[in-house]
């Protein structure tokens, strides 16, 4: 699988992936550096007492939205590469197992996420840091709001990559993750087991943390690996 | 036997209910070049498809290498280059970086990007994108690609449809030195005679999905052989006569069209017509070119 990785990392040259992967992060920072800029003075009275937290907090209730929104155009845009020019049909005669094509591509999408993921922290400490919050960042904190709520997705980054893959028309699965997305702003009223809650919850307090995080993994390695048995059974045309 | 490196048996797909194909047995020798005919929906695309395992057979078997594709598929790709219709790249990449990202997954040495790149004559085009290529330079990396594992057995479906006839002469003067230069076999689909003739040992026409001819090209020239037309005064007793002696034949257009007879036929039906006092005008030999032979063997039985 290795090798099919490496063959899909020289896919996306100059295909914009990496840049939607910098951006993500890049837009929840700058709202919030705007947010923080404009209000200064109002906020830091508000979050007199954590600064840092009052932040962070500002920041986590703008990932979820963005994570889905992510894994919907980078599970497509992925997809794309290959339909675009239907290469499925050479890519699938060459000698490796299907599975490894579809793992291969799921672990594409984790590794450009989780960059945006990477920078979503970076982005944060240095935004406290450049607003004059202090260098004693609560780093745990803002790992986990960078990288859980993303966690908490993997049962949409399966699903999506899965529909992305096997349907040529992508408006399906685009419509379906954005829709997602959206919904996902408001997915407090939400009872937590459902899924799409998760991503909320996994950005919150540790009560719905761990079922969001544990939930999601598993729930999207179930439809992985569903995804993977249909992916090497069906027809290609 | 020989040996076979494709043997299909009783291969059929069907689609909704409709056999796209139809029973198929593929026999394919080593070292030659299959064509494989029939005219458009034939069922080619389809049996290919099968071939390298993209589809699954809704019954029957194939076999490559002697093996089955169902249980060692992978092995036996790894020995098969393959391009399926129109071709497929990665059009923002250039020849060099699509030719790459196959090379990643065979994982044969950089090398043979070069190598393969001279074969098809697109040494000078490698480090332009893709998608300002031409159809026939597309579809020149595309059997590039399929070069690039070194395979043994090369499949390839309609390499020269929508190309120019420059176009189609250099694929067909590249698909010809395949067996001699390099030992590879190929399958090389078309819906055209006149695009395979010239370079296949053995042919394969499909139609609805059933195989209805399967032999050498040599095979099928002499089927082509001609009928012999003779001209007289009196068609119909002239006919008669000539069945009632055991020939086989018809009127056409007012004279006797006879099946391929050997000289000594033609002799003793001569004679015997101008012994029952008819005048023979002519005696012609009429040949069928292969292209009218293969429109009727694809035409025969008629039905939609
Ligand atoms: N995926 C499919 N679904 C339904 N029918 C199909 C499909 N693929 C091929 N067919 C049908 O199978 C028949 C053979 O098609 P094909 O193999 O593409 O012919 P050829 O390559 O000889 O032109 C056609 O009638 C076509 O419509
Ligand atoms: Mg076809």
């Amino acid at each position: 699988m290795g090798r099919v990785l490496s063959s899909d990392l020289l896919k996306i040259r100059r295909k914009g992936l990496w840049l939607l992967a910098v951006s993500g992060p890049f837009g929840i920072v700058a709202l919030q550096a705007l947010n923080f800029g404009i209000r200064y003075d109002y906020l830091t009275k508000k979050y007199a007492d954590d600064l840092w937290g009052g932040l962070i907090e500002n920041i986590a209730l703008l990932v979820p939205v963005t994570v889905l929104a992510g894994v919907t155009l980078i599970s497509s845009l992925i997809a794309n590469v290959e339909h675009q020019t239907n290469s499925w049909k050479q890519l699938l005669a060459l000698p490796v197992p299907r599975t490894a094509v579809f793992a291969a591509k799921f672990l594409l999408s984790v590794i450009l996420l989780g960059v945006s993921c990477a920078l979503l922290a970076w982005g944060t400490a240095a935004l406290g840091v450049a607003l004059g919050f202090g260098w004693d960042f609560p780093a745990v904190k803002i790992l986990k709001i960078s990288f859980l709520p993303f966690l908490a997705s993997l049962p949409f980054l399966a699903l999506l990559l899965w529909m992305s893959l096997t349907v040529r028309n992508q408006a399906a699965p685009v419509a379906i993750g954005l829709l997602a997305a959206v919904c996902s702003l408001f997915a407090g009223q939400l009872p937590e087991f459902v899924p799409l809650a998760w991503p909320l919850l996994a950005a919150g307090p540790p009560s719905g943390l761990r079922l969001a995080v544990g939930g999601g993994v598993l729930l999207g390695a179930l439809i992985l690996l569903v995804g993977a048995v249909h992916f090497e059974r069906r027809d290609v045309d | 036997m020989s040996e076979w490196i494709i043997q299909t048996k009783d291969l059929c797909k069907s689609y909704r209910g409709r056999l796209a194909v139809d029973h198929v047995n593929l026999n394919i020798a080593r070292g030659e070049i299959y064509g494989f005919l029939g005219p458009n929906g034939a069922g080619k695309t389809t049996t290919i498809r099968m071939l390298l395992g993209l589809i699954k057979p809704t019954r029957g078997s194939v076999e490559i290498f002697g093996k089955s594709l169902k249980r060692e598929k992978l092995h036996i790709l790894r020995k098969i280059g393959s391009l399926v219709e129109y071709p497929s790249y990665y059009g923002h990449l250039t020849a060099v970086e699509n030719l790459e990202a196959i090379r990643r997954i065979l994982d044969v040495p950089k090398t043979r990007i070069a190598q393969v790149l001279e074969t098809v004559g697109l040494t000078k085009d490698a480090k332009r994108p893709v998608k300002g290529f031409s159809l026939g330079m597309k579809q020149r990396l595309g059997i590039a690609a399929a070069l690039l594992g070194e395979p043994e057995m090369l499949i390839l479906d309609e390499p020269t449809n929508g190309l120019d006839p420059s176009g189609i002469l250099e694929i067909r003067e590249l698909i010809k030195a395949m067996p001699k230069q390099h030992g590879i076999t190929v399958l090389v689909s078309s819906h055209l005679l006149s695009e395979v003739e010239q370079m296949a040992s053995t042919v394969g026409i499909i139609r609805q999905g059933r195989m209805v001819f399967q032999d050498t090209i040599e095979s099928l020239r002499r089927q082509s052989e001609g009928s012999i037309s003779v001209a007289v005064s009196e068609p119909e007793e002239a006919l008669l006569a000539l069945l009632r002696m055991g020939f086989r034949g018809k009127l056409e257009n007012g004279r006797i069209a006879l099946e391929r007879t050997d000289d000594q036929s033609v002799a003793r039906i001569v004679k015997a017509l101008v012994e029952q006092n008819h005048a023979v005008y002519r005696v012609e030999e009429k040949r069928k070119s292969l292209e009218e032979l293969f429109l009727q063997i694809v035409g025969e039985g008629g039905g939609a």
